[in-house]
This record gives structure tokens, C-alpha cells and sequence, in this order.
């Protein structure tokens, strides 16, 4: 049952972050565990759909830097997927240094997408589009989620809405 | 595809298959945007199909709609 003006006044931004890091959780934190697992459950499945459907290259900062943005608002998810895209990028990285070749050159360059295809996780169409859009659309959803749990938390709504008040109950006969 | 490799490599899908990769999309907008919205959760699945319904019928509307614009503009 919604209980109003009895949570602390730190609690939307609890929410918020909350909310953030772990998709779901700012709605556990308000008291609406059934909707928060909900939440949680189905963005990071959305998410790591995606990243299933793309490989290690779907969050990719250097080459989609607008789905990258839609990404890390999946909050650890989009870190993690992140850190997974860094870390292939440092050992190529390292495999073009060991040749000779800087990376910001244009040998450099043609090293590292060469390097993609050779290890088979380039990514290309129509892959990248479906990857893209689940993990994108998993940020922008969980965007959503960040600002219902702030609202909720401003207003001081704790738990799930109280339920509908039933009519009174019909009764036969006379009424005293 | 045989040798897919789970979140590392890419997917090798062909632009014939691409679409039914909308339906678990819409379905995961419309499970996050119910379960936001709706003040009680008795009734999420059945809002959840007609909500993926009204998106599929959308999408399948709008598409109707830019291929004939393709097909038949001047």
C-alpha cells in the first residue's frame, strides 16, 4: 500500500542512482519489488540480447557514438559491455604496437579493422542494426524507468498504489 | 552461424530474418512501459499483447504506407 510523505528526502536520488546502476532497482528501493524485477529482468535481457546478436563490438564508442550514449544508460550492463569492447581494443591495440603501427595512422587503422575481421567480430549489417537496437532501446527504456522512480520518490510514494475500493456490498432485503 | 560465438561474435543473419527480431523488441517496450504505467500489475500480460498488437499493427501500417511512397511517388 502507497504510504505518502514518510520516506527521507534523499530517497529520490537514492532512487535515481539506484536506478542507474541497476535497471530495476530504484522501484525495489521505492517498495515495488514485483515492477523493479520486472524492470531489472526484461532491460537486461533486452540488452544482453543485443550484445548476443553483435559480439564484444556492439557498445562501441569510437564508431556509434549515439547508440553508445543510448547504451550506458543501461548502467552496469552498459559498463560491463563496455569493458568487454575496451579490453578487445587494448590487445589489438597492443598487436599493432608490437608491428610498428600507431594506431591514430592510417597503416594503424587498416591494422585494427583488419584485426576485427580476422578474429571474426566485426560488425556488420544487418547484425549491427538488430544489436544496436536491442541495446540501445534497453538504455532508453531503462531512461524511463530512471525518471518514474525519481517522480515516485519526489512525490513520496513508497509501495505499490493502494488497491481499488470495492462498492459497498449489496444487501438484500430492507436496510436498517 | 555454426560457429557463433555467443557475445563475442556477431550474429550472421540475413536481411530476410531481420524483422522478426521486432517481436521481442516490442514485446520488451511494451512489458517495461505497462509495468511503469499500469497502477496494478493483475492484468500486465494481457496489456502487454494488446500493447505489442497496436505496435505490430503500427509498424505494419507505416511500412504499407513508405513502400507505396517508394513504389508510386513521382
Amino acid at each position: 500500500m502507497a504510504k505518502q510523505n514518510q520516506i527521507s528526502p534523499v530517497a529520490p536520488v537514492i532512487a535515481l542512482v539506484l536506478a542507474y546502476l541497476v535497471p530495476g532497482a530504484g522501484h525495489i528501493y521505492l517498495g515495488r519489488m514485483k515492477r523493479g524485477l520486472i524492470l531489472g529482468i526484461t532491460i537486461g535481457a533486452l540488452f544482453w540480447s543485443g550484445v548476443a546478436v553483435g559480439g564484444v563490438m556492439t557498445v562501441d564508442p569510437e564508431r556509434e557514438r549515439w547508440w553508445f550514449a543510448a547504451e550506458m544508460l543501461t548502467g552496469i550492463h552498459g559498463i560491463v559491455g563496455w569493458y568487454r569492447q575496451q579490453d578487445y581494443n587494448s590487445r589489438a591495440l597492443r598487436r599493432a604496437e608490437e608491428k610498428g603501427l600507431g594506431p591514430a595512422s592510417p597503416q594503424g587503422q587498416a591494422y585494427m579493422d583488419a584485426q576485427l575481421k580476422k578474429d571474426r567480430v566485426a560488425l556488420v549489417a544487418p547484425a549491427d542494426t538488430v544489436a544496436r537496437a536491442y541495446a540501445g532501446v534497453a538504455g532508453l527504456l531503462n531512461l524511463m524507468c530512471l525518471f518514474d522512480a525519481l517522480m515516485l520518490g519526489l512525490m513520496g510514494q513508497f509501495g505499490e498504489p493502494p488497491p481499488k475500493l470495492d462498492p459497498a456490498p449489496r444487501t438484500k432485503g430492507r436496510t436498517p | 552461424m555454426i560457429a557463433w560465438a555467443p557475445f563475442t561474435e556477431p550474429l550472421v543473419l540475413s536481411f530476410y530474418h531481420e524483422l522478426w527480431f521486432l517481436l521481442p523488441l516490442c514485446a520488451a517496450v511494451g512489458i517495461v512501459y505497462k509495468a511503469v504505467r499500469l497502477p496494478r500489475l493483475d492484468h500486465l500480460v494481457r496489456e502487454v499483447i494488446f500493447l505489442m498488437l497496436y505496435m505490430l499493427a503500427g509498424l505494419s501500417g507505416l511500412a504499407v504506407v513508405l513502400w507505396l511512397i517508394y513504389e508510386y511517388w513521382p
